[in-house]
């Protein structure tokens, strides 16, 4: 702890530096303003109209009309259910195997690199490539069917991988934990070798195996990455767009639907639903903080208390 | 911690600074957007458009702009490909700060919908508009009519008739169906070991209407007052129940009912579909494709052959000022005229000239050109109202449920009817 | 020490097969971009071309007929200047939350969160006109500006994680000395946080490499595309088939992202080691 004097220098040299201060905040402040706060603002604006789009018309207020469309909406109820889905699914199994490959590489000493960039090479490649690779491969006439049926004789018929809700949304969350792994495996892997190494020393000594120690040091440890991740991927899988408007499009009839697409269609659809797709954006950036808030009660990492 | 931390941002900067001068050397001359004109300089119109760059429809687009660019000097045309979809999308986000185009061409069913957001030109306005009109066929030219107004001009026309992959019929030993019934027969005939019957890319009255139609039923009331009685019609309802037996018996697939099936053109050129009820673009994107393809008008169901009306409209937009819109008119006189019509002809576009549809060479390009004339004298147009894309949105996502089995097809299209009525009720 | 031996060989073993099951599909990629358009969808599909399949047409029409340079060459600059202001930004933006008292700091801070969690996409419409208000309709400046906006409050989230492990004794001793915020920003902070502010940029680097709705949006003249609007205009042109072209020029567009990665992974780790290292 500094002490009284060396603080309240501190403060007056704060305070003199005032306008050193303001040329540092304000770059970010007229950028994140402009293109960041004033569309969120007009957004949340826009949810409680009738926007009505279309050169030098006017829009009508409707006050929370809008929110009681979204709530009664049978496809955006599918389109929640559907994403609710993706993040379930994808977000523990990417964290999962991408914790198990970061442990993997952690332990061996030659390759590493190339494994890493073999493992990050899905991550660099842009959803929008990887996307039409998976349709490509999931076609009725694909790669993955030709295995199942020609080479492994798993199946009689190609299978239908995308033409149900369930199926289509399940080659999905395949597509995104694949290309997840390796963003976790880099998170993890720098988490890893944060962790001391005395703590392992110690723990050979009172004998500790590897899955002890892995459960005993690595994971308390690494507590405060896991959540970080965590909330990160929940953001991402909610904010899922590219590979569902690439694979399905949300066909057949809107049942692979997920919220994002959805907001899209409205915004786009023949009139224009823009206050609709608003309010719809408005519930989704609640729920996310939600369960944002709700990750933070459950695991608080300890280390964290100190800032 | 004790390795130099710096040399990372060094690297980057490094990296950054060879990036920004290898694209500042190329980006710089393109970068810059071009400034309001100034009197002595060209008008430069902004044009939108869907031509298929598959079919080497874009290839011949640039000719043309560059032949009319030549003899209007004064004028530059700026040429912005955009997707179906991704065109309407960007007129309805224009429409909001008037970020538009000084030309579009796109499809007939945009009229109406732009006219709703007030963006169009009232091009009948235009004085010599009549003469101009007069020298394109009336159907295809009906589309862009809303009362007694013009809101563009015809493009291209076009109908669908019946594609089938020859050697599949000649293997399976069957001839080319003359009614929907048999059609619909030999489509389950013709699927199996990885063949498909049947292919629609989409279910929207594009696709079903025909159908409907040519069995004597309808989609809305000929006013466009209401949909129930029509869409959810014992002829609508037993139409549809056709199309999902088929798609049950795996002999009727597209994208849009199993986004895994290979789209149209995919799965032609794989041999994988034997029958398409298309329109004029089909030949050319199979060129190379070495497909036999044979065409025949679409065959009859109880009502007659009724096929659905297509094509594309030049439209002008409000937005733009009296010199750019005078320029975009030029432009689009251009583009109607006999030589561009025939151009466009050879590489799949149906023309709306009058001179070109007996125009010798657009014959040798597009033999099929007499099989389509027939065709339009019985084509159908979708209902002309400002609400029509949301109603065939409707109209799709229902029959999509019933095709592929996730309603019955009776309840699936009486909800559409009572969506459809909602809609018209609202304001 | 022979369980041990054993338990690496297998790591080494699981590490090669999972490794094949990531880069399969991105094999699968690049030999179909090796082989005729018309051939992509033939029976039975081929992982590898024989001999008489393999062309290399598809680059060749790529790399010559498509403007494929020009869309490079955007994207690089686009994600340059992208790179580089929200690095300048969001570290200034991090050293003041993290280190400097003002009012409203906390609320600055938790605004910023806020904002990761709106998804991009819902601002479609709003963003487009403030483009248009500011003359960025068509101008790749309007695509730099709005992902710098985008990107800054998660660059901001981690270099301020990363800062608040850099001992506060650093700072007073420049104080001592006499020198500024700035000096301390300057001398302590950018040096020492440069692994978070490199990690960041990578990612940052990579987003137009892969954004689409929005530069879609925007860049609508065939010149000023970047490579995902070339790409998908490319793919919808030719009428969502040509399955080998579109696959060349994937592989074209990944071969600077790779390039990237592998000259930086070493600072990549590093940098994204926040909050857990001991100084």
């Amino acid at each position: 702890m500094p002490g009284n004097r060396s603080l309240s220098t501190q403060r007056r040299g704060v305070r003199q530096d005032v306008v050193r201060l303001l040329t540092l905040l304000l770059p970010g402040l007229i950028l994140l303003g402009m293109f960041t706060f004033y569309p969120i603002l007009k957004m949340f604006i826009m949810s409680f109209f009738n926007w009505r789009i279309g050169y030098q018309q006017t829009s009508d207020f409707v006050g929370l009309q809008n929110y009681l469309a979204v709530f009664s909406d049978p496809v955006a109820g599918m389109a929640l259910v559907n994403t609710l889905f993706y993040a379930v699914v994808t977000v523990p199994l990417q964290m999962a195997l991408g914790l198990f490959v970061a442990v993997l590489i952690h332990r061996i000493t030659r390759f590493s690199v190339t494994f890493r960039l073999l493992y990050y090479l899905p991550v660099i490649t842009s959803w929008v490539v990887v996307a039409l690779l998976f349709r490509y491969i999931f076609n009725n006439q694909g790669l993955l069917n030709y295995f199942l049926k020609d080479v492994a004789h798993l199946a009689d018929g190609p299978v239908r991988w995308l033409s149900t809700r369930w199926m289509a949304l399940s080659a999905t969350t395949i597509l995104g934990i694949w290309k997840g792994i390796g963003w976790n495996m880099v998170v993890f892997l720098a988490a890893l070798q944060a962790v001391p190494l005395e703590q392992y020393e110690a723990a050979s000594i009172d004998g500790l195996g590897a899955f002890g120690k892995f459960r005993y040091i690595t994971l308390p440890n690494i507590k405060g990455t896991i959540l970080f991740a965590l909330v990160m991927l929940s953001i991402g899988a909610f904010n899922t767009f590219t590979p569902i408007m690439v694979i399905t499009g949300g066909n057949p009839a809107h049942q692979t639907e997920v919220v994002l697409t959805w907001m899209y269609y409205q915004t786009f659809s023949a009139t224009g639903k823009m206050g609709y797709a608003a309010s719809l954006s408005f519930i989704v950036a609640a729920l996310v903080a939600g369960i944002a808030i709700l990750l933070f009660r459950f695991i608080r990492p300890e280390g964290e208390g100190k800032s | 911690m004790n390795r130099n931390m710096l040399k990372p941002l060094a690297i980057v900067l490094v990296l950054l600074l060879v990036g920004l001068t290898a694209a500042c050397s190329t980006v710089t001359p393109t970068a810059a957007p071009t400034a309001t004109p100034v009197p002595s300089e060209p008008v430069t119109i902004q044009f939108w458009h869907n031509y298929d760059a598959g079919a080497g429809q874009i290839d011949v687009l640039k000719t043309l702009i560059a032949e009319f660019e030549t003899a209007n000097p004064d004028i530059k045309v700026n040429q912005v490909y955009l997707e179906w979809s991704a065109l309407k999308n960007n007129v309805i986000a224009g429409a909001t700060t008037g970020m538009l185009p000084d030309v579009l061409r796109g499809d007939i069913g945009f009229v109406p919908q732009f006219q709703s957001l007030n963006v169009l030109y009232e091009m009948s306005s235009l004085s010599d508009y009549a003469t101009v009109a007069a020298t394109v066929m009336e159907a295809p030219n009906s589309s862009a009519r809303m009362g007694d107004k013009f809101y563009g001009i015809a493009a291209n026309t076009n109908t669908k008739i019946l594609f089938y992959n020859k050697a599949m019929f000649t293997a399976a030993g069957l001839t080319v169906p003359k009614t929907q019934d048999e059609m619909w027969t030999d489509a389950l005939k013709l699927t199996g070991s990885g063949k498909i019957g049947f292919v629609e890319a989409w279910t929207g009255v594009w696709n079903v209407g025909q159908y409907i139609w040519s069995n004597g039923g309808d989609v809305l009331a000929p006013d466009n007052s209401t949909a129930t009685g029509y869409i959810n019609s014992p002829v609508a309802v037993a139409t549809i129940q056709k199309l999902a037996d088929l798609y049950k018996a795996g002999a009727l697939s597209g994208p849009s009912m199993d986004p895994g099936a290979a789209g149209d053109t995919d799965g032609w050129k794989a041999g994988t579909y034997a029958m398409e009820i298309d329109g004029p673009w089909r030949p050319s994107l199979l060129a190379s494709s070495g497909i036999d393809l044979g065409a025949v008008q679409m065959p009859a169901g109880s009502a007659g052959s009724i096929g659905v009306l297509g094509g594309e409209d030049f439209m002008m937009f409000k937005t733009s000022d009296a010199k750019h819109q005078e320029a975009a008119w030029k432009f689009i006189k251009f583009m109607v005229d006999e030589k561009a019509q025939v151009d466009m002809a050879k590489v799949g576009q149906m023309p709306v000239n009058k001179a070109a549809m007996t125009n010798a060479d657009a014959l040798a390009a597009m033999p099929l050109l007499p099989v389509f004339a027939e065709a339009l004298k019985t084509a159908k147009a979708r209902p002309v109202t400002p609400k029509w894309g949301d109603m065939e949105n409707i109209i799709a996502t229902k029959v999509a449920e019933a095709i592929t089995g996730q309603k019955a097809v009776q309840k699936a299209l009486d909800e559409a009817a009572t969506e459809i009525d909602a809609l018209i009720a609202a304001k | 020490m022979k369980r041990a031996r054993l338990s690496k060989a297998l790591s080494y073993v699981l590490l090669a097969l999972g490794a094949v099951v990531m880069v399969l599909p991105m094999v699968y990629m690049f030999t179909t971009s090796l082989r005729s358009n018309d051939a992509t969808f033939s029976w039975p599909p081929r992982i590898f071309p024989t001999g008489s399949d393999l062309t290399f047409a598809n680059y060749r029409y790529v790399l010559s007929e498509q403007n494929f340079v020009g869309y490079l060459s955007n994207t690089l600059f686009v994600a340059v200047v992208t790179t580089l202001a929200t690095a300048v930004v969001a570290s200034m933006l991090a050293y003041c939350i993290a280190r400097l008292e003002f009012h409203g700091r906390r609320l600055l801070y938790g605004t910023i969160i806020t904002t990761m969690l709106v998804p991009g996409l819902a601002m479609l419409v709003p963003q487009f006109e403030l483009a248009v208000t500011f003359k960025l309709v068509d101008d790749l400046w309007g695509v730099i500006f709005f992902y710098s906006a985008w990107m800054t409050p998660f660059s901001t989230f981690l270099i301020k994680g990363f800062i608040d492990t850099i001992p506060r004794e650093l700072d007073e001793a420049v104080r001592i000395d006499g020198g500024s915020i700035y000096t301390i920003f300057f001398r302590v902070i950018v040096p020492l946080a440069s692994p978070s502010i490199a990690a960041v940029s990578i990612f940052n680097f990579l987003l137009p490499f892969e954004e689409l709705g929005w530069s879609q949006t925007i860049l609508k003249t065939d010149a000023l595309r970047t490579m995902p609007v070339a790409i998908t205009m490319f793919f919808q042109a030719h009428n969502r088939t040509d399955w080998g072209f579109v696959f060349a020029m994937t592989c074209c567009a990944m071969v600077p992202v790779i390039l990237l990665y592998v000259l930086l992974q070493r600072y990549f780790i590093t940098g994204l080691t926040s909050g857990a290292i001991k100084g």
